[in-house]
């Protein structure tokens, strides 16, 4: 059975682990801005996190023109092959709720790969387990 | 009509032979390209009308027809009358009276019509006797000035098709195979690859469509024997093509010739309709249900289009840019289908291989270059023209046998072998045998069978240059060695021949060159270099004067020389006056004749009137 | 599963798998092993133009045979032999490094590589026309490759360019810009401002965020890739920002939603 990223909003408190868990995971490195995940306070108890769906029928990949986003069947997440990116920015302005994002550096896209079958690093950090893996 | 069979179209070359037989006089005329520029045209109409006005073509069953290129061309147009093979050269509309009047109604030969052979100085009366002929075999050009290339009727006279019935009916495509390796044969555009490897490579190679294709994109400067096949016998190649699809097992193919060749494509074309109409080309062909069609595609006019890769990207409408042959165009070739590619002349061979026997062809040439090849014979040599030799030969007996040695006797300095990448040989290589080994391993090829011969007012490290600005304008520009390397190895040559060579130059040219040849992508860039390299190899003293001592002793490059008359040899006879352009030269009649150093512009025009060898470089 | 063929090979001294098909570079970054590239992408066809990626090879069964081959497109065969990196590598790659330095002295990308092979100052006679184009055909691929093929390649020999069709403004360009991001030396150049996307000679008029007003595309690009993937033209009016913040406030506003599964369907309103 796919095990599934899950997010429970009422546990959350916006501590924002998962989002340098995340910077660290992908980019080696600690910075809020380079996670593929975040989190969002509305109010007293009211947080939520915010990550990529991995649509099932996903613009992003419909859009590449090069191939470069193709779905993880063991995992089920879409997973950007950083090699066949051509950095186009495509991806990210036909994903209709803003999940896909582009290295500032050199344009290759970025996105939630569900860190490719471990255990995604988000919910392993999540202190409060408002994410889990199972 | 159709030939529906092998026997009926034995019975159609027997009825054509028949009525052939009953022309007791046939007046050919050479319409090649060389001698309709000459004025062929014009003889050929001027002949039909005073054949006509005398009555002769009813009185004396008289033929009048033009064929392709006799390969003799400088002496064009040429005329020959069969069956005595009379050969008049340098015929113009003016001679034409003089030849009914005297040759076809007299049988009386007209003397200022006859070849003069250079050296005895005789005339020679019969096609057999001129050396230029006589040493020659030709099998590739077998037909060529014999038939009229626009009438199949003519190629069926000579047996032509027969090997395609051969093949079609008593041969299985291993057997042709097979019959093609034993033969010997290796492909003449260049390579040398044995003819039969390549077909059962493409045979055995899985796929559910291949192609036969015909290259007959020549490009190299001064070579004209493919363009002469498809103008002069364009069914030898297409009997040559329905043969290779056979065995191979190919149902379409293409003949890619250049724009530049108009002749040849509208012969090739009229001889495909042809051979439709009579069923050797289509559906079903001879009846066998074997089909195969060929269709022609015209190159723009790009040197590399000649190489296979690139020709095949060119047949598919692509841009005409080489691939890396990892794997070869027999396994993936045009339309990522199996592809043979062969040249004009191998198909022309194929089908006097398979109509004669691969025994006979094999017992020509060497052991390993068998056969003949035809050589594009051009440059200060006395007969230039289409010579087809087997291999074997030397360079000398080339030269000096059918060439007739070199114009004005003047010394022999090199011979430009294997089109623009090839190599200059010197005197001392002249004995070497002619075939595919043998040239590589003296640091030129074989090529396409072009051969430039030079003598000693030509210097080599501009012939270098020239050599090197031809293959700059045509490097097609793909991969950095060749479109950068080679520029810059022209570059160089530039400076040197302007003077501005350095020490370090001729070091610098080599460490370049050895990268060109290693890196680049294909065998245009991979070749480049060997015109230095040759040229180096065998005078690299020329470089290193050009260099150090800022002198072209040949007086070729106009910074590194001056002309000065000499006192012993100037007969005063003013010759050179006259020719000057630019009236630097100054002498009383009779006198020794001085040249204004300051006003000369070197253009050499006083070295070549002069009889007396007077002007001298310094 | 996989029923193609594993090859084994050796690359400087180790062995290696590799699938059929797999080309020398293709193994050679599996593992780790440095080729320097400059016409190459993984996703666009490789063509072996800067020969900057030539490996020695050679075979047990070749009696002492080697030779350079681009391994961009070399591809692997049991038992070869790779060699990425020897002194007849090294000349090779300066001496084109030299060349290219020649043509685009100007170009940080080729300077900062030449000087890695030692290479300055080219010892070359240096182009006189000002470019920092290397003919890689990069941009000439990735156009193929979004499917429009406006631009080719134009010339021969050291007067081929990457060019316009009769040096025209290409009619079939969209405006994407994907060959000026793909250009390793930065050779073509394109202009946007809020209203315009200047390339090619094309003046572009770009599609702004319908929230935020940020330019997005160019319109002509719009209706190609909403043609092209079959999506709503809706999908490429919102900038990514937006995008999110609507995600955002539609979560805000249904706030008492129980929780997001990740991986099964997700109805989540535009």
């Amino acid at each position: 059975m796919q095990k599934t990223l899950t997010i429970t909003p009422s546990r959350c408190t916006s501590c924002r682990t998962c989002e340098l868990a995340c910077s660290f995971k992908h980019a080696g490195k600690g910075g809020l801005g380079i996670a593929r995940i975040r989190t969002f306070m509305f109010g007293e108890g009211k947080n939520q996190i915010l990550t990529c769906f991995q649509c099932d029928e996903a613009a992003c990949v419909k859009v590449c023109p090069v191939e470069a986003l193709s779905r993880n069947e063991s995992t089920g997440a879409i997973e950007v092959n950083e090699a066949r990116c051509i950095g186009c920015g495509l991806c990210s302005i036909a994903c209709p709720f803003g999940h896909m994002n582009h290295d500032g550096t050199n344009g290759i896209a970025v996105k939630c790969d569900l860190c490719g079958g471990d255990e995604p690093a988000c919910a392993a950090f999540c202190p409060s387990r408002a994410l889990e893996y199972r | 009509m159709r030939i529906k069979s092998a026997k009926s179209l034995e019975s159609v070359t027997k009825k054509v032979r028949g009525e052939r037989e009953k022309i007791e006089t046939e007046v050919l005329v050479c319409a090649g390209t060389g001698c309709l520029a000459n004025g062929s045209l014009g003889v050929t109409e001027a002949l039909d009308r005073a054949i006509h006005a005398n009555g002769l073509d009813v009185k004396l069953s008289l033929g009048l027809k033009t064929t392709g290129c006799h390969g003799f061309c400088e002496q064009g147009p040429l005329v020959v009358i069969q069956p005595k093979g009379i050969f008049y050269r340098g015929v113009k509309p003016k001679d034409v009276d003089d030849i009914v009047e005297k040759t076809l109604k007299n049988g009386e030969i007209v003397e200022r019509l006859l070849y003069r052979d250079p050296n005895t100085k005789k005339r020679v009366e019969q096609y057999v006797e001129i050396p230029f002929y006589s040493k020659q075999q030709r099998i590739a050009l077998r037909n060529i000035g014999k038939i009229d290339p626009s009438n199949i009727d003519d190629y069926f006279a000579v047996g032509g098709y027969a090997g395609l019935a051969k093949a079609l009916t008593k041969m299985t495509p291993e057997e042709v195979i097979d019959a093609v390796t034993k033969s010997g044969l290796r492909g003449r555009g260049g390579g040398g690859f044995p003819t039969g490897r390549k077909w059962k490579t493409c045979a055995s190679a899985p796929a559910d469509t291949r192609y036969v294709l015909c290259n007959a994109d020549e490009g190299d400067p001064g070579a004209f024997m493919d363009r002469s096949i498809c103008e002069g016998d364009p069914h030898a190649v297409i009997e040559g093509m329905v043969i290779g699809a056979w065995a191979v097992g190919a149902h379409e193919g293409y003949i890619y010739v250049r724009e530049e060749y108009p002749l040849a494509v509208k012969h090739l074309q009229r001889a495909i309709e042809q051979a439709r109409e009579r069923g050797l080309l289509g559906d079903d062909i001879l009846g066998s249900g074997f089909s195969y069609d060929i269709h022609i595609a015209r190159g723009g006019g790009a040197f590399v289009c000649g190489e296979s890769s690139a020709l095949m990207k060119s047949v598919a409408g692509e841009i005409g840019e080489p691939r890396a042959k990892y794997v070869h165009s027999v396994i993936r070739g045009l339309h990522d289908k199996p592809t043979v590619l062969n040249n004009v002349e191998t198909w022309a061979d194929v089908s006097w291989i398979i109509a004669e026997g691969a025994e006979k062809y094999a017992a020509l040439g060497t052991e390993k270059s068998t056969g003949t090849k035809v050589f594009s014979l051009v440059g200060k040599v006395k007969n230039t023209g289409l010579v087809e030799v087997p291999m074997g030969i030397t360079l000398r007996e080339i030269i000096f046998g059918i060439g007739g040695g070199i114009i004005g006797n003047r010394p022999f300095k090199a011979v430009q072998t294997g089109g623009p990448s090839g190599g200059c040989l010197p005197e001392s290589k002249l004995d070497l045998t002619v075939d595919f080994d043998s040239l590589t391993e003296a640091g030129s090829m074989m090529g396409s069978g072009g051969m430039i011969v030079m003598d000693d007012h030509t210097c080599m490290v501009d012939t270098a240059r020239y050599f090197l600005k031809f293959l700059v304008d045509e490097s097609c520009g793909k991969c950095v060695p060749c479109r950068e390397g080679v520029h810059q190895l022209h570059q160089m040559l530039e400076a040197i021949c302007r003077g501005d060579g350095r020490p370090g130059d001729i070091e610098k040219i080599e460490s370049l060159s050895d990268v060109i040849v290693e890196a680049s992508l294909c065998a245009l860039g991979k070749s480049a270099p060997n015109p230095v390299l040759s040229t180096l190899r065998y005078f690299r003293a020329e470089y290193e004067t050009h260099i150090n001592e800022k002198k072209c002793a040949a007086g070729v490059c106009r910074n590194l020389f001056t002309f000065r008359i000499s006192e012993e040899k100037c007969t005063g006879c003013g010759l050179c006056l006259k020719a000057c352009p630019v009236d630097c030269i100054t002498g009383e009649k009779k006198q020794v004749h001085t040249i204004d150093e300051e006003k000369c512009t070197r253009c050499g025009a006083c070295r070549n009137v002069c009889n007396f060898d007077a002007v001298e470089v310094i | 599963m996989t029923t193609e063929k594993t090859i084994s090979l050796e690359i400087n001294g180790r062995f290696f798998q590799a699938r059929e098909g797999m080309t020398i570079l293709d193994v050679a970054k599996r593992e780790g092993i440095p080729i320097p590239t400059l016409c190459y992408h993984e996703a666009l066809e490789s063509v072996g133009n800067c020969r900057l990626c030539m490996v020695e090879i050679t075979h047990p069964d070749w009696k002492g045979w080697k030779g350079l081959v681009t391994s961009c497109l070399y591809p692997v065969e049991e038992g070869l032999q790779v060699t990425t990196d020897n002194k007849t590598i090294w000349n090779t790659r300066r001496t084109i490094l030299d060349l290219l330095l020649a043509r685009c002295p100007d170009s940080d990308v080729i300077q900062k590589l030449a000087a890695e092979y030692g290479v300055t100052v080219t010892s070359y006679r240096k182009n006189d026309v000002e470019t920092k184009c290397i003919l890689c055909g990069l941009c000439v691929r990735v156009c193929a490759a979004k499917g429009a093929n406006a631009i080719s390649s134009a010339g021969r020999g050291i007067e081929k360019m990457i060019a316009r069709p009769f040096d025209q403004p290409p009619p079939d360009c969209i405006g994407c810009a994907s060959c000026a991001h793909i250009c390793p030396t930065g050779a073509i150049e394109y202009e946007d401002t809020p209203e315009v996307r200047k390339i090619w000679g094309h003046s572009f008029k770009m599609v702004k965020c319908e929230s935020c007003g940020r330019p997005i595309m160019p319109e002509k690009q719009l209706e190609f890739e909403a043609e092209k993937s079959g999506l709503d033209p809706a999908y490429f009016k919102t900038c990514s920002v937006c995008s999110q913040r609507k995600s955002i406030d539609t979560i805000r506003s249904a706030f008492d939603m129980k929780a997001v599964g990740l991986g099964e369907p997700v109805e989540v309103a535009r």
